[in-house]
């Protein structure tokens, strides 16, 4: 069976691929001489069957009748597990990363403490990577540079917050804050400035991470420093 | 959610399998297909989560993580008994070649994918195909036209361009 003139063009893939009739194969080189477009076209697909010598004699498992020869383990549903993990790993490398959100403000005054990094209530367990963890950027408000980030770690006691923060005040007190669905704060952890304006510290609540409804870093005088809604 | 673990949970979702095919069948290595795949999407999470052919990053990502490991473990794809690196990274990489083009073979839809395989693969001719798939010979000739257009576009996708 021949092709007539009008469907000319559509041999391109019988032509490529092989199996055209003699008839058909000649009527199509022919063409091929004044169509522009058949030789555009051509010269995209003509590396194809180069490229499907790749694969396998038989053009490899999805073109025979034998599936994939995958380990079962491998495309069973741990998918849920593995994004647990996965996400664990994001939230440590970004904590690493410090992608934080930063505003222009004006600087505080400078006085010195000696005060360690590491203060905040030490309730925890060490972080596993694999624990549920979601992250937050505190924006700071109009009038504050701080940068600060925020893990969540969901734990069976409630949540786990570990708060880096950078460009902060270098004196007074800091806290935490956690405010609830229905608006009710409470202190999380509080903390001394240190003279580098950077801390690490790790603050508890009884709260889980879906009753959380905003996060505040306060000085110690109530004024708000960065907000994180989640 | 934050933005970065709903963007990652999207690309695992989305290429997590292919990537898991991909890796398996170029290490042959159960044990550490999900680590590789995990460590590959962090990678390119961090380096270009907006990219416009992620599929194909993500790929060319796997294939240089491979390659880094197998030339770190001293291993040789495959089995092969290969003695130089060279030739073993050559080995490897016809190895992903062929992985790649099967994995682009398996996104055709189904009624393209048959038509590649009886004219390519069986050397059946279009008139042949027409009795085996059980449709006119104008719609073998048709599929095929389609079949080989969208695999281009599938391999393009995939970053195979050779
Ligand atoms: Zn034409």
């Amino acid at each position: 069976m021949t092709t007539g003139s009008d469907d000319l063009h559509v041999l391109l893939g019988a032509y490529v691929l092989g199996g055209l009739s003699d008839d058909d194969h000649r009527a199509f080189s022919e063409h091929l001489r004044s169509c522009r477009q058949c030789q555009t076209e051509l010269g995209q697909v003509s590396g194809m069957p180069r490229l499907l010598d790749l694969a396998g004699p038989e053009g490899g498992p999805h073109l025979t009748d034998t599936p994939v020869a995958v380990p079962a383990p491998l495309m069973t549903d741990h998918d849920d597990e593995h994004l647990v993990t996965l996400l664990g790993e994001v939230a440590r490398r970004r904590r690493r990363r410090r992608a934080w959100m930063s505003v222009v403000a004006a600087a505080a005054a400078v006085v010195l403490f000696a005060a360690g990094a590491w203060l905040g209530p030490q309730l925890l367990t060490p972080t596993t990577p694999t624990l549920p963890t979601t992250h937050v950027a505190a924006a700071a408000v109009a009038g504050s540079q701080v940068r600060i980030d925020i893990a969540l770690v969901t734990r069976g006691w409630g949540t786990q917050l570990d708060v880096n923060c950078e460009d902060m005040p270098t004196n007074g007190e800091l806290a935490l804050w956690v405010i609830d669905r229905s608006g009710r704060a409470t202190s999380a952890a509080s903390w001394r400035a240190t003279p580098a304006g950077y801390s690490r510290v790790t603050g508890a609540t009884a709260l889980r991470p879906n009753e959380i409804q905003a996060l505040e870093v306060r000085t110690g005088t109530g004024k708000v420093l960065a907000e994180a809604r989640t | 959610m934050p933005l970065d673990d709903e963007a990652v949970a999207e690309i695992y979702r989305e290429h997590g399998p292919m990537l898991r095919r991909v890796v398996w069948r170029a290490t042959s290595d159960a044990n550490r297909v999900e680590d590789i795949v995990q460590e590959v999407i962090l990678r390119v999470w961090k380096q270009a989560p907006e990219a416009d052919n992620l599929r194909a990053y993500l790929i060319t990502t796997a294939r240089h993580l491979i390659v880094d490991q197998h030339r770190a473990a001293g291993r040789r794809p495959q089995q092969a008994q290969l003695v130089d690196v060279a030739e073993a990274d050559s080995a490897l990489d016809r190895a992903l070649d062929q992985v790649l083009v099967e994995e682009a073979l398996g996104r055709l839809q189904t009624n393209h994918r048959e038509i590649v395989r009886y004219l390519y693969f069986e050397r059946l001719t279009v008139a042949e195909t027409s009795t085996r798939v059980g449709v006119p010979e104008g719609t073998v000739k048709s599929r095929a036209y389609y079949a080989v257009r969208n695999l281009r576009v599938i391999l393009d996708e995939m970053g195979v361009t050779r």
